[in-house]
């Protein structure tokens, strides 16, 4: 890894990250559009050949739509992957249409309904959404994960659904300290839910600081160090997708990644290219380029 | 003034919105009409999107509700969970979708065309769609007049209108009033108060009633005299092509022979 790494009991390279993951876990991974997405530790566990997992996401279509390419992934339980201004997710509607992988779908709310039951120790949570739908109807996963029951206090309708508790939550920040205290800017999608209901928590950020930069403004502060397994560094980790306050989504590398999930031999293609061929995280940066990172880089006062 | 059909689309679907509500946002064309309320008869609209952002200021057209643009300098960058659960609890005034499919009881599907286990199309899926119009007080959809698009059966009941129409989608157990508008580039829908049935409200300017029906899979319900919708203003066509999408990302301009859409 990099030189200037602050060493830490919890902090890990990548490829220690990646290895910790068996093939066969359940994850749960950060993302919502075109950010957050730890797409460094996603490659990592591409080149290091791990697969046959099972998702339960909200929107981490960059992860989800990596692991479906490189036929990593098995079953996935969902509430939306889509490449924002790009349309569908190329690789995961392909496998999907091919009956590679299961799916079964939920809403946002839904979903990060059963990480928060998972995080507030309790066996399920009620919510008013989904009902009477094909969401409740269709449920070829997770038939026992749902039910329709009354209010016991009020005889209201309302849908329970089960805690959900990954084996790994995969998640990706703005930075860290040596200790594991995390800290994001900009939207936080679904990570406290998932950090929470996840048994292990693993998270790349964009670089470690000192403790005392954490402490200095403690209110950014996401996930407590307590609740964190491990830190990777991963610069640029989310790349091509953004990170709020760092650096913009890459449009054309996104619009590449795009024409290349249109069949499962162009993605094979991109995946020799850019994961296989490379050793690490930093290799891939050096292909990229140093005028695109720069270029990508944030502006300050807008943030993007 | 020459102006497209994709224009007042946006135009009327802007107008559905009013002052000081509390707006929640889906990708594409409601972001376009959320502008323009914002930039005319609704500047105090606060808009919320899904990804976790209350208050975005209309500054940049984005591609997307996770975008960048819509966070910096936004009122509260927040957590989806939290941004859905204001729409449970009862905060949200109106929810503004797109779609890929809608039928007459104004149900609508985002998931996949064909059987579900085996899609001919995998869609992107729900994602807040359904959240927001199970809870939302009102529900405007705006879409592209499509037979295709306006189908007799949905392939997949992602996101609930009215669902089998009457009272069934009060008996679900859904708080929100459901689909008050369906915005499209020919007419605009609304929903017969009883069955819940899909009810023609006004053919767009130059618009005729046999091309509405070749465009629907179902039979639309009619009012005894058709209205004209109320064609946009200068300053909203204005608007529209240079300040909120000066590129046509999303709308194409008219092209320069002036096709004549009215």
């Amino acid at each position: 890894m990099d030189a200037g790494t602050l060493k830490g009991e919890k902090v890990i390279s990548l490829q220690e990250a990646a290895a910790r993951v068996p093939d066969g876990a359940h994850l749960t991974i950060s993302g919502f559009a075109h950010s957050l997405a730890p797409l460094a530790l996603v490659r990592e566990l591409i080149r290091q050949g791990k697969g046959n997992f099972e998702l339960t996401s909200m929107g981490d279509c960059w992860a989800a739509d990596m692991l479906a390419g490189a036929g990593c992934l098995k079953r996935a339980r969902l509430s939306n992957y889509m490449f924002e201004g790009f349309g569908r997710c190329p690789n995961f509607s392909r496998v999907v249409e091919a009956g590679e992988v299961e799916v079964d779908d939920y809403s946002h709310f839904a979903i990060t309904s059963r990480w928060f039951a998972a995080a507030l120790g309790l066996p399920s949570m009620p919510v008013r959404v989904m009902l009477g739908t094909d969401l409740v109807r269709k449920k070829p996963l997770d038939k026992d994960a749902i039910a329709e029951a009354p209010c016991p206090l009020t005889g209201e309708p309302l849908l329970f659904v089960r805690a959900s508790r990954p084996d790994f939550a995969l998640l990706h920040a703005s930075r860290a300290d040596p200790e594991g205290n995390v800290q994001l800017f900009g939207t936080t999608s679904t990570i406290e839910e998932q950090a929470r209901a996840a048994r292990r928590v693993i998270v790349t950020v964009e670089e470690i600081v000192p403790g005392e930069v954490i402490r200095e403004q403690p209110e950014f502060t996401l996930l407590p160090a307590f609740l964190v397994e491990a830190v990777a560094e991963a610069p640029y980790g989310a790349h091509p997708a953004g990170m709020f306050r760092y650096y913009d989504y890459d449009h054309d590398h996104v619009a590449q990644y795009v024409r290349a999930g249109k069949s499962a031999e162009m993605f094979r293609q991109y995946l020799e290219e850019y994961v296989f061929r490379l050793p690490d995280q930093y290799a891939y940066l050096n292909k990229i380029g140093i005028h695109r990172l720069m270029a990508l880089r944030a502006d300050p006062w807008r943030g993007y | 003034m020459e102006y497209t059909r994709q224009e007042i689309m946006a135009v009327a679907a802007a107008r559905e919105l009013r002052d000081k509500e509390v707006a929640f946002i889906g990708t594409g064309l409601p972001m376009i009409a959320a502008y323009l309320a914002k930039f005319t008869h609704a500047p105090g609209l606060t808009l919320i999107f899904e990804s976790g952002i209350i208050g975005a200021q209309p500054r940049g057209l984005a591609i997307g509700v996770g975008d960048f643009k819509l966070v910096s300098h936004c009122q509260k960058a927040t957590s989806l969970y939290y941004v859905l659960s204001l729409l449970q609890g009862g905060r949200v005034d109106v929810g503004f979708l797109g779609a890929a499919e809608v039928d007459q009881y104004g149900n609508i599907n985002s998931t996949s065309i064909g059987d579900y286990r085996r899609p001919k199309v995998r869609l992107p899926g729900s994602g807040g769609a359904n959240d927001i119009a199970s809870l939302a007080k009102r529900v405007i959809i705006i879409v592209a007049h499509q037979r295709r698009k306006f189908p007799e059966q949905l392939h997949y009941l992602t996101t609930p209108g009215f669902l089998e129409g009457g009272d069934s989608r009060k008996r679900a157990g859904l708080l929100g009033g459901g689909p008050s508008r369906v915005i499209t580039d020919l007419a605009i829908l609304g929903f017969e108060p009883v069955s819940k049935r899909m009810r023609l409200e006004s053919l767009h300017p130059g618009v005729t009633l046999e091309e509405v029906r070749e465009q629907t899979g179902f039979d639309l319900l009619l009012p005894s005299r058709i209205p004209e919708t109320e064609p946009p203003t200068m300053e909203q066509i204005r608007l529209l092509r240079e300040k909120i999408d000066p590129e046509g990302e999303y709308m194409a301009p008219p092209e320069p022979a002036g096709r004549k859409s009215s």
